[in-house]
């Protein structure tokens, strides 16, 4: 029976919604771990929410404003994007399309939603924080782990992975156009003394580290991070990774040439960046320019899918 | 009288087990199990849904941990009256949307439905398959203070709350393990299978493996969890109205991520008013555009048909026992409660007479609004029940404040009778099936006859029990279910 459009629709947005609560979750994760290792005047937390994809300006505050984003990030209400609410919409477009689900996926993601619902507001203290985020992190993953196990591999099964691989890429490309950016900005010398640490904290922001060390012999330098997190796509984290995941699956779903389309549109995109790889300002605009292209697949997909 | 417990406080024979084990573990164990029995509930996301509730939707399901255990002797009895009342009604609803015979025959009274609030002159000549309107209803039955079942009333439009009964057990067996295996209990699970067969028998006729959807009227509803576990159940597309159109071939399709796809069988949880805004409300966003039209050309099965809830009124109820004489030439097998029909004079000014020891019903209200408990009632409201008889007597009867039986409930002072009704859920097409047993609701408040889970009310799983090795129980049936042949319809179909 093929899907209906509507719980198409619903699926994908689950899908991207837990991959945001889970992605927020390690950016935040790491971000704490790197500061950890900085001289604390240095210190702002301000750049998560740049990261986040949101444009409030948080009111400013004097000494360090980490409590104040911590909160934003996962427990505000009135951020559409704060943990707490990614995971609340994931349930609430997961209730209904349970029929296509594999019962125990719902049983996750109601498991977590009950979890965080309590937890949100008490994790945003330091000592408390980690703990959470990780549990956000690993029911994330244990959810795509029922899927992979135990659903069949159909068209919500499909829309479940192009939702989750535009979202990750997408968060790839805002971790690299708000940090990396900034990073490279900076003129020659003044971030030296802690440029490797915070490259480290780029790419344990996206569960990358260990992966690069093992492709680059361990040297951690700016460009050749920007380059790995864009373009290797035997990482499943990078912008080319993800886009070849959403081929693969776009492929499995019916009259796919005009979605496939805006998959190899968003790759050119992509390419293009290359040559903006070691280069703040220009990396900066073109995470933006494979931003946009993301967005238009996201358009193309719902018009194909869910409008006709 | 209580279900479990004799008037002297010890176990009647079906319950001796259930009791000595609540002895054996005592309170804090019980308080234990409950505590996770709540939380299975919660993980397992059973729900559901009320209005105003500022951040959460859908709220626990409510679940009392004692179950509720009915002899399996008794309860075949209740599967046959059940399954004949269903049959009988069903006769009713065709014979009045075609040939009025009952009426041509004096048996039932021709201005009642002029007056009915749910009578679809819309309906009229239509012949759905095996001459069946209403195919799922769920019938009310409550135990009074003589030890009998008595029909309450039928639903037959939308009744809800079967999943809760398949939920109730899952989550029952986990808490009683032991007395699962002690006991022979008659599981509740073939529902879902049953009804998938019934529905697939809708199908137009030459429809191989058809595609049936249940219709829902959203997130919203306070039955949504139910539409969602019945379709994960079937296999079946779970659909909102926006999902579904009707073509100029008068075919109903969904839309789906390959384009149209024809649908077989509608299993609608909405009200009829909304189900077409061609045919009924214009205002309505939950239906879809020629549904009905779709329906009389017979090229979709509507499950319950549009119209089926004429026979779904308090008024109507009145006469179903006559139904059951009058179509099926047999007496019923289940009683009615005695109900006063405010239509005729006589039994109006015996009434009026009596308010202060009736209960007084307006006929087509639902959820227990408007309900009027004599004994509870102030002297102004009684006369203000009394001036709205008067002012249109058809739309109200009076029953006898009956005395519900009880059961023994976990509550915060521990174990106490608490009052509970039973609705059991039957299908109806070319055969009949009852489920063993059915949602047992109970008042949470001592003293309390409301038992809706929007008014504070608890659920209970309910045992069919067959005692074969008890020597003192006499069971001539153990068959699981009741098959009864349907006859072909009385009416012109």
């Amino acid at each position: 029976m093929p899907l209906l459009s509507r719980v198409a629709d619903r699926t994908y947005w689950a899908a991207r919604y837990v991959e945001r609560a889970e992605d927020s979750a390690r950016v935040l994760r790491a971000y704490g771990d790197v500061l950890a290792d900085l001289p604390t005047s240095s210190v702002r937390w301000s750049p998560l929410v740049s990261i986040s994809g949101s444009d409030v300006r948080l009111p400013a505050v004097s000494g360090s404003d980490e409590t104040q984003v911590a909160q934003f990030l996962i427990a505000d209400r009135d951020h559409p994007n704060s943990i707490v609410n990614a995971i609340e919409r994931c349930r609430e477009n997961l209730r209904t399309c349970r029929e296509v689900l594999p019962r125990e996926a719902w049983h996750t993601v109601n498991d977590l939603s009950i979890y965080v619902r309590g937890a949100a507001v008490t994790s945003v203290e330091r000592r408390r924080r980690d703990r959470f985020l990780a549990r956000v992190i690993d029911e994330s993953r244990r959810l795509d782990g029922v899927l992979n196990s135990t659903m069949s591999r159909d068209e919500a099964f499909e829309m479940w992975r192009l939702g989750r691989y535009i979202e990750r890429a997408d968060m790839t490309t805002r971790v690299l156009g708000v940090r990396a950016a900034t990073l490279l900005a900076l003129p020659p010398g003044a971030t030296d003394e802690f440029a490797e640490v915070q490259w480290m904290g780029v790419l344990r922001s996206l569960s990358a580290l260990q992966m690069y060390q093992r492709a680059t012999n361990g040297h951690i330098e700016g460009p050749s991070v920007v380059r790995f997190l864009l373009f290797d796509h035997r990482f499943p984290r990078s912008v080319a990774g993800c886009l070849a995941e959403m081929r693969t699956s776009i492929l499995r779903l019916p009259a796919y040439s005009t979605v496939l389309g805006a998959v190899e549109a968003a790759d050119r995109q992509l390419r293009r960046s290359r040559p903006a790889a070691d280069d703040g300002v220009a990396l900066d605009a073109a995470m933006d320019a494979v931003q946009l292209a993301l967005a238009r697949l996201n358009d193309v997909m719902h018009e194909h899918y869910v409008v006709h | 009288m209580d279900e479990l417990l004799e008037d002297d406080g010890s176990p009647r024979p079906i319950a001796n087990e259930l009791i000595e084990l609540l002895h054996r573990i005592g309170l804090d164990d019980l308080r234990e199990r409950q505590r996770v029995s709540d939380l299975d509930i919660l993980t397992m996301g059973i729900s559901f849904t009320v209005y105003s509730d500022g951040e959460n939707i859908d709220r626990a399901w409510p679940f009392d941990i004692i179950p509720r255990l009915i002899d399996g002797g008794e309860w075949s009895v209740v599967e046959r009256g059940l399954a004949q009342r269903l049959r009988a009604l069903n006769h009713f609803i065709d014979d009045i949307y075609n040939d009025r015979r009952i009426i041509a025959d004096d048996v039932f009274p021709a201005d009642l439905l002029d007056e009915s609030v749910n009578y679809r002159a819309e309906c009229q000549g239509v012949h759905p398959k095996f001459g069946v309107w209403a195919h799922i209803s769920g019938s009310d039955l409550v135990r009074a203070g003589d030890g009998q079942l008595y029909v309450l009333e039928d639903n037959l439009r939308v009744p809800s709350g079967v999943s809760y009964v398949l939920e109730n057990r899952a989550v029952a067996k986990r808490a009683f393990p032991e007395l699962f295996q002690r006991y022979r209990i008659r599981p509740v699970d073939a529902y879902t299978d049953e009804l998938n067969r019934l529905l697939s028998s809708l199908a137009p006729d030459g429809r191989r493996d058809p595609c049936i959807a249940v219709l829902t009227p959203g997130i919203f509803n306070s039955a949504y969890f139910e539409h969602s576990f019945l379709a994960q159940r079937m296999g079946a597309e779970l659909v909102e109205g926006q999902d579904l159109v009707v073509g100029d071939d008068d075919c109903v399709y969904m839309k789906t991520i390959q384009g149209l796809e024809r649908v077989d069988v509608i299993y609608r949880r909405i009200d009829d008013l909304f189900l077409d805004p061609e045919a009924f409300r214009p205002d309505s966003m939950l239906g879809v555009p020629g549904l009905m039209r779709a329906w009389k050309a017979g090229n979709v099965g509507i499950a319950n048909a549009p119209g089926a809830g004429v026979a779904d009124d308090k008024v109507v109820y009145a006469w179903v026992p006559d139904m059951i004489r009058y179509y099926l030439g047999e007496d019923p097998l289940i009683p009615n409660v005695p109900t006063y029909r405010c239509m005729y004079e006589r039994e109006r000014e015996h009434v009026l007479a009596n308010l202060g020891d009736l209960v007084l019903k307006p006929a087509n209200e639902s959820g227990g609004y408007g309900i009027v408990i004599g004994n509870r009632a102030s002297a102004d409201e009684l006369e203000v029940a009394a001036e709205s008889i008067r002012a249109d007597p058809r739309n109200w009867v009076a029953q006898p404040i009956l005395d519900l039986s009880t059961a023994p409930t976990l509550v915060e002072e521990g174990i106490e009778p608490r009052h509970l009704d039973l609705r059991p859920f039957i299908l109806t097409g070319q055969h009949s099936y009852v489920t063993a047993g059915g949602l047992t609701r109970v008042a949470l408040t001592k003293g309390s006859l409301v038992v809706n889970s929007s008014q504070g009310g608890g659920s209970k799983d309910t045992w069919i029990v067959d005692m074969s090795n008890h020597p003192s129980i006499h069971h001539a049936q153990t068959q699981s279910q009741t098959q009864t042949q349907m006859p072909s319809s009385t009416g012109g179909a």
